[in-house]
């Protein structure tokens, strides 16, 4: 019988130099080395010990990747195995590859720990029958449950004897760790996005645990088309952030939490009981925080990493109650990154929150994001929120440019002219055009229906071009004939006109469509 | 009224005729403080003069309602135990009050007169209180809504005790703790009376209204009216087993009318929102000059997007306040006088926004810029005459400049020929949407110049 369970033991003669031979990630080789050791490791649970092991030396566990390599030998000798009964799910495969990665690798984790761990895990998961029931994408990695049992025993000790948290001591270590990880998980997105892994597992877990607990085994079929579809609607939303649930909240503790936790990132996980001090950041931590989050998006640019930065940084900030000048800068450094991506629920909620900070007179850019909110409420056409909004602007801050250029934007939609609103649309303030590229669409198509009742027989495309701010000809063209517009183009005495007078109903339905409801729940 | 044989007597003879409302008044909190302390006495001054233990207090309660004069029919033991907690919850109310003047303890009142109402609540779900007695639960929800507004404005708003760590606070909200908390109970009392399955004769949802009501006025004052939405969809829902709307007390029906207009008003449906107010404004007692007014505040406005139409003196003559308000902007409207219309806007901004009219009046420009540009091809006058004796030809023709002309006159700004097209534009399309096009009324692009017939 073939060696099957991965090994602690060092095999012999192999120099220790061969381990970084390997390169990484060799995905073309683990899925192979998984099917191999998992299609046997039950049905051998008494390993046997070859010289020629394919892992590297695992005696010496920092660092421990493994050697892929050399892991390419097995394979043939995995397919002569019979097959066995237990048909091992791709998700659990993907499972073990995923421990295996070099980038979630554990230094202070060995192999043996791992392997025994893993086991463990999965057989656990065999024998409940909950092999295709647990989402295996979100599943805790084996040397993160052993770090976080590790955690937990430590937290027992620090409680009972009031010393400091033991992570305190070795921070450098932990966050360089944590960095690199997280860097991983970002740059495999599609394989485990930063929101699934870790903690950030723990609601969905819930949510399909409370299920299992009922009917594990009849609804494990029905459980994992939801999640497909679960699944699905996540890569819909491009690799997004995505919270539309929201659990009741805990009850308030007895006060603010002071934090201890001298991480610089931390994902985001919804709190479903009172927070901890050592998961949490201190402002002194949250402001190399946002330092090194404002380095990392300029050079990335990675949306979903970002936004969970920031939501596990305004979360640190509320639960310990700090509202200040920093809260603000956070929340408008989210607000504008959100709004950059077109993420409006993120937005939204930021600029919720910044509305009441500014209110408790927090110094921020508030009339930037007053005009923001303007804009906003224009383009999700919120009648009653508008209003409110008006009734709140002092004279003072309805001279400020970006609000007067919010204001002036309202009432020439109000009033139906397109021109003066394109005119606008053309010198927007700060980020403002983010939010008007959101609404601008739908007001050209209503100009346009205008135009072709307006004008007869043609017009010029050329007018149409610059009466809408298009940036070319071209474009303009382009916009026509993308709303079935196509047949109205047509060149005449040397210049493309646009036959008005035959447009009909060629654009109304368009823009029907385009002022029905805007849903702002959907979150990228 | 005073604890003893008189309260009994009341509480036994309202029971025994069946008067809702003249039940109801025996608890009403609605009293002067002197009497409102001898409610507060009347159960001290019989005994000793130590404070009474409150079970003391419920057994002689109990005592009392057991041995009304009055005969209690049939009451059973469980609806006398429901009563004696409405009445003790009432009388410890009452001492609150007494002295609230003093105290300002708006919030204990709040509280207190809170677990009355829980304690009537608790009477209908459990204690077998029948139908006939809902006008109780409209005291206790109109006094719970007054008592949890002046206990917002007694509390500073830097009381921040209950800022949980979620992720939204909103200073706003902790401004109206005790509204909010009022709103959610009388959502329960609405619950409660929608729920009931008995027969329509006896049933609860004869006090749907009134609780709608009381929630839309808490809503509205809470900004909050989307809630008010999802109760006209849950009442819309649940239409079908509900006694007919017209069959409710006349006051009820304008209330919720006006308030269910005002709703369709702020999502900018004014056909529907007209059809409600008109409903309101017809069914509104002819002397309630107040609610009238209310009713016209929005009423007007909508009128003017639907039918383009303006109010006339004799209907505003009654309202000095609307007359105020609207009288300016009706005026440049049918003159057709843009700019001083944009100055009278500006004038009232303040006034309209709160009365969230602002955002429909603004749409009154469209038909000021209609009645300047009928102006101005009236002013154009007639073609030349080619011949001696011909009739004179109206000219049909109005040059753009012209109509710019008019646009600016008043102000100092200047409008390029394109915006005022873009204007003309608007105006064309309006026409063309409802009426079967007329080929005459265009823009020419070359001519640069739009022609009218």
């Amino acid at each position: 019988m073939m060696p099957t369970w991965p090994t602690p033991s060092p095999p012999q003669g192999v120099p220790p130099s061969n381990v970084y031979t390997a390169t990484y990630p060799a995905p073309a080789f683990t899925p192979v080395q998984v099917r191999q050791t998992f299609g046997q490791s039950y049905s051998a649970p008494q390993p046997s010990y070859p010289t020629a092991h394919p892992y590297g030396p695992a005696q010496s566990p920092p660092p421990v990747p493994t050697n892929y390599q050399s892991s390419a030998a097995p394979p043939p000798a995995a397919d002569e195995q019979p097959r066995k009964k237990v048909e091992w799910p791709d998700s659990v495969r993907f499972y073990v590859q995923r421990s295996f990665f070099p980038a979630n690798m554990d230094p202070t984790v060995s192999r043996e720990e791992m392997e025994a761990k893993l086991k463990e895990t999965i057989m656990r998961a065999s024998e409940d029958n909950l092999l295709y029931s647990i989402k295996w994408e979100t599943m805790l990695l084996p040397q993160q449950i052993i770090k976080k049992e590790r955690e937990d025993r430590a937290k027992a000790i620090a409680y009972s004897a009031q010393v400091q948290n033991p992570y305190a001591s070795t921070p450098a270590h932990i966050s360089k760790k944590r960095k690199s990880a997280d860097l991983e998980d970002v740059a495999n997105l599609s394989i485990t996005p930063p929101w699934r892994t870790g903690q950030g597992a723990r609601l969905e877990d819930r949510v399909t645990f409370s299920k299992d607990k009922r009917q594990a085994t009849e609804e494990s079929a029905d459980n994992t088309s939801k999640l497909n579809k679960y699944e699905k609607r996540q890569k819909r939303f491009n690799g997004g952030y995505v919270s539309t649930y929201r659990s009741p909240s805990p009850p308030p503790g007895d006060g603010p939490v002071v934090g201890t936790c001298e991480k610089l990132e931390k994902n985001y996980l919804r709190l479903t009981a009172p927070p901890k001090p050592e998961n949490v950041r201190p402002p002194r931590v949250l402001k190399n925080t946002l330092e090194l989050l404002k380095k990392k998006w300029k050079k990335d640019q990675n949306y979903a990493y970002i936004c969970d930065q920031f939501k596990s940084m305004r979360q640190d900030l509320t639960v310990q109650r700090v509202r200040d000048d920093f809260t603000v800068e956070v929340y408008e450094i989210h607000a504008r990154i959100a709004l950059e991506k077109g993420d409006l629920g993120e937005y939204n909620q930021c600029q919720t929150q910044l509305k009441a900070l500014y209110k408790l007179g927090l110094k921020g850019n508030a009339n930037e994001f007053k005009a923001y909110r303007i804009l906003y409420f224009i383009h999700t056409a919120n009648r009653t929120d508008l209003n409110s909004v008006l009734a709140d602007l002092t004279p003072t801050e309805k001279k400020d440019k970006a609000i007067k250029h919010a204001l002036d934007v309202r009432s020439s939609l109000a009033l139906g002219n397109y021109h003066r609103f394109f005119q606008l649309y053309n010198e927007t303030p700060n980020m403002g055009a983010y939010l008007m590229d959101m609404f601008v669409g739908r007001e050209r198509l209503a100009a346009l229906c205008n135009i072709c009742k307006a004008y007869k027989p043609d017009v010029p495309l050329r007018f149409v071009t610059e009466e809408l701010y298009f940036e070319s000809d071209l474009e303009a063209a382009q916009f026509v004939s993308d709303h079935g517009g196509q047949d109205l183009l047509q060149e005449k005495d040397g210049t493309i006109v646009i036959l008005t007078g035959k447009a009909g109903q060629t654009f109304e339905n368009h823009k029907a469509k385009a002022f029905a409801r805007v849903d702002i729940k959907g979150q990228i | 009224m005073e604890f003893g044989p008189a309260l009994y007597q009341e509480f036994g003879e309202a029971r025994k005729t069946r008067d809702g409302y003249r039940l109801a008044k025996t608890i009403s909190p609605d009293l002067p403080p002197a009497q409102l302390s001898n409610i507060w006495k009347s159960v001290n001054s019989a005994g000793n003069w130590k404070a009474p233990r409150d079970d003391d207090v419920k057994a002689a309660i109990k005592r009392g309602l057991s041995s009304s004069p009055a005969r209690l029919d049939g009451i059973g033991h469980k609806e006398i135990k429901g009563w004696v907690e409405v009445y003790f919850a009432y009388w410890q109310t009452t001492g609150i009050l007494a002295e609230v003047q003093q105290t300002s303890s708006w919030t204990n009142a709040y509280e207190q007169w809170k677990v009355l109402i829980n304690a009537l609540i608790q009477g209908y779900n459990g204690h077998e209180f029948e139908a006939w007695t809902i006008p109780c639960l409209y005291v206790a929800g109109k006094h719970l809504r007054l008592f949890a507004m002046q206990a917002d404005e007694n509390t500073s708003v830097n009381d921040t005790s209950a800022a949980a760590f979620q992720d939204d606070f909103d200073p706003e909200l902790q401004k109206h703790q005790k509204l909010e908390d009022c709103a959610r109970v009388l959502n329960r009392v609405f619950s409660l009376c929608l729920s009931d399955r008995a027969p329509l004769e006896e049933s609860r949802k004869w006090g749907l209204y009134y609780i709608i009501n009381l929630l839309f006025k808490t809503y509205f004052k809470l900004n909050a009216t989307g809630l008010s939405k999802n109760v006209l969809r849950i009442l819309t829902a649940g239409r079908g087993d509900m006694p007919d709307f017209h069959s409710f007390p006349k006051s009820q029906q304008v209330t919720f009318k006006y308030h269910e207009g005002v709703l369709c008003f702020l999502e900018e449906n004014y056909v529907e929102a007209e059809k409600h107010l008109t409903e309101a404004w017809n069914t509104c007692h002819k002397d309630a000059m107040r609610n009238k007014e209310l009713i016209l505040t929005y009423l007007i406005p909508c009128h003017l997007i639907t039918t383009h139409t303006l109010p006339t003196a004799k209907l505003l003559e009654p309202y000095p306040r609307l007359q105020k308000l609207f009288l300016p902007l009706c005026q440049c409207i049918k003159k057709g006088e843009l700019h001083k219309f944009d100055l009278a806007l500006q004038e009232a901004e303040d006034e309209f926004v709160k009365r969230r009219i602002y955002l429909t009046l603004e749409r009154g420009r469209d038909i000021a810029l209609r009645n300047l540009l009928r102006k101005v091809f009236i002013a154009g006058g007639f073609e030349p005459v080619a011949k001696e004796g011909d009739k004179p030809v109206r000219r049909t023709r109005v040059p753009v400049a012209e109509f710019a002309a008019g646009i600016s006159l008043g102000s100092e700004e200047k409008v390029d020929n394109d915006e005022v097209e873009c204007l003309l534009a608007n105006m064309i399309y309006k026409v063309s949407r409802n009426l079967p096009y007329p080929r005459s009324f265009c823009l020419g692009r070359q001519g640069s110049h739009g022609c009218q017939d």
